[in-house]
């Protein structure tokens, strides 16, 4: 492998300007690690944040106010979806919260605490009281409880949607991480829900389900809609119904692989331009290995391998240096509420890595060519 | 009688495709192996664009050349490079070390061209330094050497993979007279012991003087090829 000892040896009596052209790609891909990351995990942390812990798919009758008969075949047809990770049936209803002269809607979702938990995690998301939805009992949010003094043990009144008046015990307060959803929310046992709904034991208001991947969820309610369970029923997933947010994820998604292009395309231009000029130094040195019988496909290699030890050494550098700024990130952060975690996907740095060493090695192709190409005359002519 | 080694046929090199300019036309002359001859003439006379059509650094325009029996003419880059790194060692006016690398390496460096790991090339390495008085400068940088010892360090280069031919340009065109007369007493040393043909190229009709063969050139025409000693009176071959 002569090209390859000639290639290093070239880098290393140039140690600077090898430093340098490392550098550049280390910082190139150490951006692309940290910033790949950064939004990757930014985008998990929103739609973990506002989707993560409510349902991606809904299955609800097609007429309003008509219940979903949750039988065996409706079960089969979700749980043979390989994307549905949770299937919780719930009953929920509208509920008008009285203390004195004050009164407040509530959306009250009724179901086994177990199953509700799975999407819900409510009994994660307890700040204070009990997880634990008994006869006559409910857990409302953090902002309610707040607003209208309530506490673990304290009895509220409600109006039901028939009219009755109804008195439940708080038994906890969760915290879902969203005032719109601590302000509006509340659980309460299932059977209750089927009493104030007038629903049969396997009669719901909806069907709730979560899919492995969130942005599935349109392929997987696509799919379901095609099932002859479903027929009569109508199913809805987040995408639809949250076309801004969809939107917002898609721009932040856009706008970090044109940064990433872009840092790249940065990277490539400084490798080439600098292996560039190396090359024209190192022309006499190419004409005479020529002279003496080395061939142009072996010349043309040098730069190559110099390309790609730049490549594997800088690409090294800027992931370790990557994954330092996203552990320093992360330390600055370990206390804050305000930011998130950034966890770095190892397939993703797998492939800034390769990409570093592959944008390393083309921008290589040009002084490869123009030394493979280069005639050992030129260089004894011109002395 | 030896062997031809090399054979100039009708060679002749222009320069530029609209506005032409004829460096050489219709050299034609053998040279036989261990031969010790040298080529003259004025500066733009066609002698160093001569010495690169047969040493295979550059393509004849007309003609051919005939190495070691190897017809060049159809050669690709490939092959030429190939049939350089056999047959030719390169002595020229500049030294062209390669700075970043050691004497040694750069004496190893036609061997290392070839293929041969450094294991085998050492020992000739070695021989061919001694050879040329530069033991113990082996791990010196090239750029560390004075003039006169770059040079040997270049011809000992040529002679690595044991060369039929060495050509140089000009050799001594960097170095003061005493490695001046060292560096041609050298080749002499090595054309007898070594049975190397040399084929040097020089401006100085004195430095001619001191080989067997002289070829002069004057205007892109072999003037004439003689025997030395009888200038001008006993031609080796009919021009």
């Amino acid at each position: 492998m002569l090209s390859l000892r000639i290639a290093a040896r070239f880098l290393r009596k140039s140690p600077a300007q090898s430093i340098l052209i490392a550098a550049g790609i280390a910082v190139g891909i150490g951006v692309q690690v940290f910033l790949g990351s950064l939004i990757t995990s930014l985008q998990t942390s929103l739609v973990d944040q506002t989707i993560g812990n409510s349902p991606q798919v809904i299955v609800r009758a097609a007429e309003e106010g008509s219940p979903v008969d949750y039988d065996a075949g409706l079960r089969q047809a979700l749980e043979s979806q390989p994307q549905i990770t949770t299937v919780v049936p719930t009953r929920a209803f509208s509920a008008i919260f009285k203390q004195g002269a004050q009164s407040a809607p509530l959306q009250v979702i009724g179901g086994q605490l177990a199953q509700l938990d799975t999407i819900y995690d409510i009994s994660g998301r307890l700040t204070a009281g009990t997880a634990r939805l008994g006869a006559e009992e409910v857990m409302v949010g953090t902002d309610f409880a707040d607003t209208y003094g309530l506490k673990a043990g304290d009895t509220a009144s409600f109006v039901l949607p028939d009219g009755e008046p109804a008195e439940l015990t708080v038994s906890g307060v969760f915290d879902f991480g969203s005032a719109a959803a601590n302000s509006a929310t509340a659980f309460v046992e299932g059977a209750l829900a089927a009493g104030v709904l007038g629903l049969g034991a396997d009669q719901y208001t909806a069907v709730d389900a979560q899919v492995s991947n969130v942005f599935d969820s349109k392929s997987v309610a696509e799919s379901l809609r095609a099932q002859p369970a479903l027929s009569g029923l109508k199913v809805t997933e987040w995408q639809a119904e949250n076309a801004d947010l969809l939107s917002a994820l898609q721009s932040q998604s856009s706008s970090s692989y044109m940064i990433q292009f872009f840092v790249l395309v940065a990277v490539a231009l400084g490798i080439a331009s600098t292996l560039a000029i190396s090359a024209v130094q190192k022309t006499r040195q190419i004409g005479i290995l020529k002279a003496m019988g080395m061939k142009d496909r072996q010349s043309g290699r040098i730069f190559l391998w110099q390309a790609l030890i730049l490549g594997v050494s800088g690409a090294a550098v800027g992931v370790g240096a990557g994954l330092a700024l996203i552990a320093l990130f992360t330390f600055l952060g370990r206390d804050s509420t305000s930011l998130f975690p950034i966890t770095p996907q190892i397939g993703f740095v797998v492939i800034s890595f390769v990409v570093g060493v592959l944008v390393a090695v083309a921008s290589s192709l040009i002084p490869s060519r123009r030394t493979s190409k280069l005639d050992p005359i030129e260089v004894i002519q011109s002395g | 009688m030896a062997e031809v080694l090399l054979r100039a046929e009708d060679l002749g090199k222009t320069y530029g495709t609209v506005a032409k300019t004829v460096a050489l036309t219709g050299v034609s002359f053998d040279l036989q192996g261990g031969e010790f001859a040298s080529i003259i003439g004025q500066s733009g006379s066609g002698k160093s664009t001569l010495l690169n059509l047969i040493g295979l650094l550059d393509t004849p325009t007309t003609g051919r050349v005939v190495l070691n029996g190897h017809d060049t003419a159809a050669a690709d880059r490939k092959q030429r490079a190939a049939l350089r790194n056999d047959f030719i060692g390169f002595v020229f006016q500049f030294h062209y070390l390669l700075p970043e690398f050691s004497v040694l390496e750069n004496v190893l460096m036609p061997g290392r061209i070839a293929g041969v790991g450094d294991a085998d090339l050492r020992p000739r390495a070695e021989e061919v330094l001694a050879l040329l008085g530069l033991e113990g400068l082996e791990g010196k940088g090239a750029n560390d050497l004075s003039g006169g010892q770059k040079q040997r360090v270049a011809i000992a280069r040529a002679l690595m993979n044991r060369p039929a031919l060495v050509l140089a340009d000009e050799p001594t065109g960097n170095l003061d007279t005493l490695n001046t007369k060292a560096v041609y007493k050298l080749f002499r040393e090595l054309n007898r012991e070594l049975g190397t043909a040399f084929m040097i190229v020089t401006h100085d009709r004195s430095v001619a003087q001191q080989t067997d063969r002289i070829l002069e050139v004057q205007d892109g025409i072999l003037l004439q090829d003689v025997r030395n000693s009888s200038l001008e009176t006993e031609p080796a071959h009919s021009v």
